[in-house]
């Protein structure tokens, strides 16, 4: 009896250690690649940003040189204020539209598939062909968008040779490449949602204004939540379409942090090391501001 | 007919006109070296089977398939293997220096900057020889001679001159004569007389580029830096201002694609597309952009004379074939440059993708193009007017692209009227101060 106990028991211990051991096992190649391509680099880009290189190879210490250059340089304000500008109007509506259209979609009968992807296509779109594809429709004087414009009497607007509309046009972009992908975030969010709350607000009289407002949206909270963060982290991130878009021009309006980074690192003269601790700073702000929209959205929650 | 036949006699001349203008300025004169070097036994039992890689980017499918071609006799001539490359290139300097830190270098590479490459390119000499330099002209050399031991690190693929290319269709359509010679008031005249009359967008169009502004401040007898490495941009401030303006006006008057220029932020951009479009009559690039416009333009179109001011002639520039100190084959890895830039290799390539050669005995015989001949003997005189101070920037070949790309954004910010003309160029020559000083470190 005892032996047979003890091998019970061993028997359980090492299923016990595999069911512990097997998570880890599934995401171990994922992690291994995170750290990998991700983590590794990332490490190494921090270790950069206090050399200065100019071809990747040879590196000279500078301490913090590179951060000081970067706090010193007269065009990282405007650079800092293009960055604000687009971030706050991306993420605002981007998540505006994309409940606005995850509620239609999700009430929509008629071709539900073909509306929902149509709306996803952008998002399969590489953003380097998107921005040269929106570069040919916003040219001033042979796009079709001006073409049109002209014909209804609206004149020829220099989308990418005038400022303010240079950073129309790239918030406009953005919203159109990424809001598919929150609205199905949020589609998700909706179908999870209790019909049978719904039909009861219904069933006392609440209009459809008010089921939206009282009850669809505080229960989208959290998806909210998902697409406030993953907003915040891709207009900060925000560069492939731009650079293939304006370039960051006119004049600089549309040039963000990652063309910042770009250019420092990529961009003769070549600055690794101050490339890298842009990188660094770009990171510790959307590190930063996704704690925050974290730390806010759980508050609200418990609230 | 007229123009034609003023066009052949060009031809025939100017050959003429470049190769005494070569031998005038003091590079070697023609002689056939030996070409056609064949790999030895030892060479060949060692290389079967290996693979070397070329990083390639291409301005005409002319230029790639000729390439492919090559790349497939000299596989059969050696057993190795050529992995090809090609590259965008927008993204070719970025990609190449990412790979190279990475420790990915390819063995060879068509290099547009060689200057960003000197620590890391291969000893050409050590295979080749000494005398290997000789057979190319030695004002395409500059730019692949290591600043420090003079040694041959690379070899000029190809010499470009930038010029003036034009509609002919809308110039006839807009009673203006195919010019023959002109300077840039007759240019700007040109462009708007004809853009008025065919209503086309622009009156003219240029790469978006420093070197090839650099090319309108040679006319006007400005330049940035001499042959001594020194800032020479101070003594000529008044002809630059003279140049910048010219075309930042152009661009300000919405006479040329402001799209294009203001609208790319820092990037390149070539104006190849409007040119193509009947957009604009006038188009300043070089004699790279024949083979594109060849098989693309639906219209006939010339190249035209570099207008002339203080001075005519282009600019110098150019592509360079460079083998890398990393390759696990060097020797292979320069066998592969010395077959490329061979007389005949270099020759077909020439031919079919209407490139200038670099080779002596290639100039002193002369290229015999089977299709834009003309076009090609206005870019061979230009070259040989090209003035002589016109090279000094290659004495820093490493500064070359910061400088041009300055110039460049400091002409969008005129355009932008955030700066003035007389301060875009003080800041230029500060900048270049600022560069050349880097040198010293």
């Amino acid at each position: 009896m005892t032996n047979s106990s003890n091998t019970v028991n061993r028997r359980r211990s090492v299923i016990t250690w595999r069911r512990r051991l097997m998570p880890y096992l599934f995401v171990a190649p994922n992690m291994l690649i995170f750290l990998t391509f991700i983590i590794w680099p990332a490490i190494r880009g921090f270790q950069i940003s206090f050399f200065d290189s100019i071809d990747g190879r040879t590196f000279t210490p500078v301490g913090t040189g590179n951060y000081r250059a970067i706090f010193g340089d007269p065009t990282v304000a405007e650079i800092a204020k293009n960055t604000a500008i687009y971030v706050i109007f991306y993420v605002i509506i981007s998540t505006i539209l994309s409940i606005a259209f995850a509620l239609i979609v999700n009430e929509q009968q008629f071709a539900k598939g073909f509306f929902r992807a149509i709306l996803f296509l952008p998002v399969m779109l590489s953003p380097v062909v998107v921005g040269l594809i929106w570069n040919d429709v916003l040219d001033r004087k042979v796009g079709p968008l001006n073409a049109l414009l002209e014909a209804i009497g609206g004149g020829s607007p220099g989308w990418l040779i005038e400022p303010k509309l240079g950073m129309i046009a790239v918030i406009f972009v953005g919203v159109w490449v990424h809001l598919g992908f929150y609205s199905i975030i949020l589609l998700a969010g909706l179908q999870g949602i209790d019909r049978s709350l719904l039909e009861a607000a219904a069933m006392d009289g609440a209009t459809r204004t008010q089921i939206i407002r009282t009850i669809i949206l505080p229960l989208l909270k959290p998806t909210t939540l998902v697409i406030l963060i993953l907003a915040t982290i891709h207009g900060f991130q925000s560069f492939d379409f731009i650079y293939t878009l304006t370039g960051g021009g006119p004049f600089g309006a549309t040039t963000l942090i990652v063309q910042y980074i770009y250019d420092r690192a990529f961009q003769s003269p070549i600055q690794y090391g101050l490339g890298s601790a842009a990188g660094v700073i770009l990171f510790m702000i959307i590190f930063a501001f996704t704690a925050l929209n974290f730390l806010v959205g759980k508050k609200r929650q418990a609230i | 007919m007229k123009i034609q036949t003023l066009r052949s006699k060009l031809a025939i001349a100017v050959s003429l006109v470049l190769t005494a203008g070569l031998v005038a300025t003091g590079l070697p004169s023609a002689q056939a070296t030996t070409s056609g070097l064949l790999p030895t036994a030892a060479q060949l039992k060692a290389w079967k089977g290996k693979t070397i890689s070329y990083y390639f980017y291409n301005d005409s499918q002319a230029e790639l398939d000729t390439t492919k071609a090559q790349i497939a006799d000299f596989e059969k001539l050696t057993g190795a293997t050529v992995k090809l490359d090609v590259i965008p290139f927008t993204n070719y300097d970025p990609t190449l220096q990412a790979r190279l830190a990475a420790g990915n270098a390819p063995d060879v590479a068509r290099l547009n900057n060689p200057g960003f490459y000197i620590k890391d390119a291969l000893d050409l000499e050590k295979y080749l020889g000494r005398k290997y330099a000789a057979e190319f002209l030695k004002g395409s050399t500059l730019q692949v001679t290591h600043p420090t031991t003079k040694k041959l690190i690379g070899v000029p693929y190809d010499l470009s001159v930038n010029g003036p290319f034009i509609n002919v269709d809308m110039f006839k359509k807009a009673g203006v004569a195919v010019p023959t010679s002109w300077n840039w008031t007759e240019l700007v005249a040109a462009g708007k007389k004809v853009q008025k009359a065919t209503g086309s967008e622009y009156a003219f169009a240029i790469d978006k580029t420093g070197h090839r502004v650099s090319t309108v401040m040679s006319h006007f007898g400005a330049y940035m830096v001499d042959k001594n490495q020194k800032n020479v941009l101070p003594t000529s401030k008044f002809r630059a201002e003279k140049a910048v303006k010219i075309i930042t006006d152009l661009y300000k008057q919405d006479l040329a694609p402001r799209d294009l220029w203001v609208g790319t932020g820092t990037k390149y951009s070539s104006p190849t597309a409007i040119f193509l479009g009947q957009q604009t009559p006038i188009f300043f690039s070089g004699n790279w952009q024949v083979a594109s416009l060849k098989k693309d333009a639906k219209f006939d179109f010339a190249a035209v004379p570099n207008p002339k001011e203080l001075n005519g002639g282009g600019w110098p520039g150019g592509k360079f074939l460079q083998a890398f100190n990393a390759s696990k084959t060097p020797d292979l890895a320069a066998y592969f440059v010395h077959y490329l830039a061979d007389t005949a290799q270099m020759e077909t390539m020439d031919k079919n993708a209407f490139w200038l050669p670099t080779r002596v005995d290639l100039v002193a015989k002369g290229v015999k193009y089977a299709d834009r001949s003309e076009d090609m003997a206005v870019f061979q005189s230009d070259a040989a007017k090209t003035p002589a101070a016109a090279y000094g920037i290659q004495s820093v070949p490493t500064l070359t692209a910061p400088i041009y790309n300055n110039l460049r954004d400091l002409m969008t910010d005129i355009m932008g009227n955030k700066i003035t003309v007389k301060e875009a160029i003080a800041k230029q020559i500060v900048f270049i101060d600022a560069q050349l000083a880097t040198l010293k470190k």
